[in-house]
């Protein structure tokens, strides 16, 4: 019997208080502590930045490269919403989490990017705008689509968990949720104008580069295709986070949830290398492919890591073989990231003789926000109802709940029926 | 030949593809993007300044009254802390003279001096959030306002002549470049670096004049100059300070870019999609309609699982 994904249930028989979690947790301390000190001493004596890579990989990877991972909402919500792809509702709950926390940390780590933060406040001021900058676009577009419409959309599970747990609560939340359900389509809507806009405009902030751009990246096209690598990138996270999850703690799957994120995975992946090699043949900059420098080698890295990609989403799907998908979505996250990673750093021109690698304590920053990322995501499917499930499974943690109480009632010391912190 | 590839791009980008970045490959743009894009011209009064690398003798007095004027602190890292001596355009330095020595010892050798080329469509201004950089109507002098600025450092990113600089040190960082010096301007005077040049080799006027005096210089001497043209004329959308120069433009910092400058060059039809959000807007409003329609399937079926299971249906 094939296992269905019917709705969402908390990972419920497992701890929340367990070491990989302190460790991400300390690794968050130590980016927090770090980030003071930048605060107060400025960006040279934390990072590798200087005058010609003025960008390190605060906002080239963190902002412009992660938040590529983060836009599973974004595909996986188009398809299912628009293209009534209705099996993909649902991963929409573990999509959504994933976008959201991707992108929280993606913002926290712009304001600790920016020199003079305090200026951020023009943001709310329209008539200071530069309507033609990307990064305005960027600026705005982000905060709004992670704070709004990402946001509430994250709210419903959480609505639940009080609707369950905390019955004196049941009539507000039943109050939340009938204005949520009315204005569902207009928030749903805006959450995929919104990325569609700053993804193409993080690929637009590019264009400013100019020739400075490696050609083999370089192209008016450069917002499309970063957006479009966006949709992919966020598919095979989702895609991959799932069954990452089932396997560790080993909850079943729907291989046709799957083989369905495997078959839009793979859609993207082809047109948009297609695009791209359309691309530079049309404009003849497909020549520098063929130059013996490390560009056309990053180049064909890319392009290796995504076909290889290609050929394993396609193959694992008509095989129905879950490693063989788990694999295959490892390396398109390591193609996509690449590709989005590339012209920003690796393919920049700076000045000739100029060398920039992240210094230890920007290393620590980045990773330590990454880390309280993935210590949120751990906590918010052991509390509340993420990650898709069999009804089944529902019923079980009914049923644990219900024989948790009993033994409760009867004197029993036994945790909470409720998710707790201990063992 | 390079220019009929980059129009016929154009051409493409302003089409389907435009419509494609957001997502819906079914909406298209009118083609023809190009014919309505104004090209920026340098304002009438703009101020200019003339560098000659063949009068320049590189004994940096600008650099030095650039440093006094501005109120700079000399950057000593060359000198071992004993005098001004900066590697290159730095949060000290908003102006310098460089050597550009080739390798084969009988081949010309020329000294340059950098500064910010106060573009005629300046990179950093159309990139900049909230107009910290912003580019003077009248003199056409591009500068920087700290009350703007949240130092992203989008302009050192897209300079084509890697001119702004930021300050890496302390918590309210500045970005730093030249800004022609405006005070001096004011108050009558030149800027610091052509007042002092002794053998005149940079000198100041309006653009219009400094034009004139440059493609006279030309003329009167052709072959002395690269390639018989200023730099600046038309470069990159045109410069407010011009060059001659006996060697190669692109061995003294001078980038070979054509006669586009950056924004209009790449930005065209990310201008065309945002202008007045009609783009976004239909799309959203075409997104709710259809959403709409199929929410309320959705909304059937989760109310068919709810009779069926008895659970609760999920958002």
């Amino acid at each position: 019997m094939i296992d269905r994904w019917e709705r969402a249930v908390p990972v419920f028989n497992v701890p929340i208080w367990t070491k990989p979690f302190k460790a991400l947790l300390g690794l968050g301390t130590v980016a927090v502590i770090i980030t003071l000190y930048r605060e107060v001493a400025g960006l040279g004596p934390v990072s590798g930045m200087n005058d010609a890579y003025a960008w390190g990989i605060w906002k080239t990877f963190n902002v412009m490269t992660l938040t590529g991972l983060g836009s599973g909402a974004f595909a996986i919500g188009i398809s299912a919403w628009l293209f009534k792809k209705s099996k993909l509702h649902s991963v929409m709950r573990i999509a959504l989490l994933t976008s959201f926390l991707a992108y929280l940390s993606g913002l926290i780590l712009i304001g600790i990017d920016v020199g003079r933060p305090w200026n951020i406040i023009w943001l709310f001021t329209p008539w200071n705008w530069n309507p033609h900058s990307p990064l305005l676009e960027v600026m705005f577009c982000m905060p709004a689509y992670a704070m709004l419409p990402l946001f509430l959309e994250n709210v419903p599970p959480v609505l639940e968990y009080f609707h369950r747990y905390k019955p004196e609560t049941r009539q507000f939340v039943e109050k939340c949720e009938r204005i949520m359900v009315k204005f569902y389509p207009f928030i749903v809507a805006l959450a995929y104008i919104l990325p569609a806009m700053h993804q193409s405009s993080l690929g637009a902030l590019m264009l400013l580069g100019g020739d400075r751009v490696h050609g083999l990246w370089q192209s008016p096209f450069l917002p499309l295709l970063y957006v479009w690598a966006a949709a992919f990138l966020g598919v095979c996270c989702v895609a991959g986070t799932l069954l990452f999850c089932s396997l560790m703690w080993k909850r079943p799957y729907d291989m046709d949830v799957l083989v369905e994120l495997n078959r839009l995975g793979a859609w993207l992946i082809g047109t948009w290398s297609l695009f791209r090699l359309l691309d530079l043949i049309i404009s003849g900059r497909i020549k520098l492919a063929f130059a013996l420098d490390i560009y056309a080698g990053l180049f064909w890295m890319e392009m290796a890591f995504l076909l290889v990609a290609l050929y394993m989403l396609i193959d694992s799907a008509k095989m129905r073989d879950a490693r063989l998908m788990f694999h295959a979505h490892v390396l398109v996250g390591v193609g996509g990231l690449l590709y989005r990673f590339n012209p920003t750093t690796l393919a920049f021109q700076a000045k000739p003789g100029a060398f920039y690698f992240p210094s230890a304590l920007e290393l620590l920053i980045s990773l330590g926000f990454v880390a309280l990322a993935i210590a949120g995501f751990s906590l918010a499917v052991k509390l509340l109802a993420i990650l898709p499930a069999p009804n089944a499974l529902w019923f079980q943690m009914e049923a644990r709940e219900e024989s948790m109480n009993k033994l409760h009632q009867r004197g029993v010391p036994v945790n909470d029926a409720a998710p707790s912190f201990t063992d | 030949m390079d220019i009929t590839r980059r129009k016929a791009l154009q051409k493409l980008s302003t089409g389907t593809a435009s419509a494609a970045a957001v997502g819906l490959t079914t909406i298209a743009l009118p083609g023809e993007a190009h014919a309505s894009d104004e090209v920026k011209v340098a304002p009438k009064n703009a101020v200019s300044m003339l560098y000659d690398t063949t009068r320049c003798v590189g004994c940096k007095s600008c650099v030095a009254a650039c440093a006094e004027a501005n109120q700079l602190k000399p950057d000593t890292s060359l000198s071992g802390g004993l005098h001004q001596a900066p590697p290159d355009l730095n949060a000290f330095t908003k102006n310098i003279i460089k050597l550009y020595k080739p390798a084969a010892t009988n081949s010309a050798y020329s000294y340059v001096k950098q500064q910010c080329m106060h573009c005629v469509d300046p990179t950093c201004v159309a990139g900049c959030s909230f107009f910290a950089l912003t580019k003077n109507q009248d003199t056409g002098i591009v500068s920087w306002n700290g009350s703007k600025c949240m130092g992203c450092r989008y302009c050192e990113i897209s300079c084509p002549f890697h001119v702004p600089k930021f300050e890496w040190m302390g918590m309210n960082p500045k970005v730093v470049k030249c800004e022609f010096c405006q005070e001096r301007l004011a108050a009558g005077k030149q800027p610091a670096c052509t007042n002092v040049c002794p053998t005149h080799a940079v000198i100041f006027g309006t653009r219009e004049q400094l034009l004139a005096e440059a493609k006279k210089r030309v003329a009167e001497h052709p072959g002395k100059y690269y390639q018989d043209r200023v730099y600046g004329d038309s470069d990159a959308g045109g410069t407010q300070v011009l060059y001659l120069s006996h060697v190669p433009f692109e061995k003294i910092g001078l980038p070979e870019m054509g006669n586009e400058s950056v924004p209009s060059k790449y930005m065209k039809w990310q201008r065309k999609l945002y202008s007045y959000l009609v783009v976004p807007t239909v799309l959203y409003v075409t997104m709710v309609g259809v959403i709409r329609g199929n929410w309320k399937e959705h909304k059937h079926h989760m109310e068919e699982e709810q009779k069926k299971t008895g659970l609760r249906p999920q958002l």
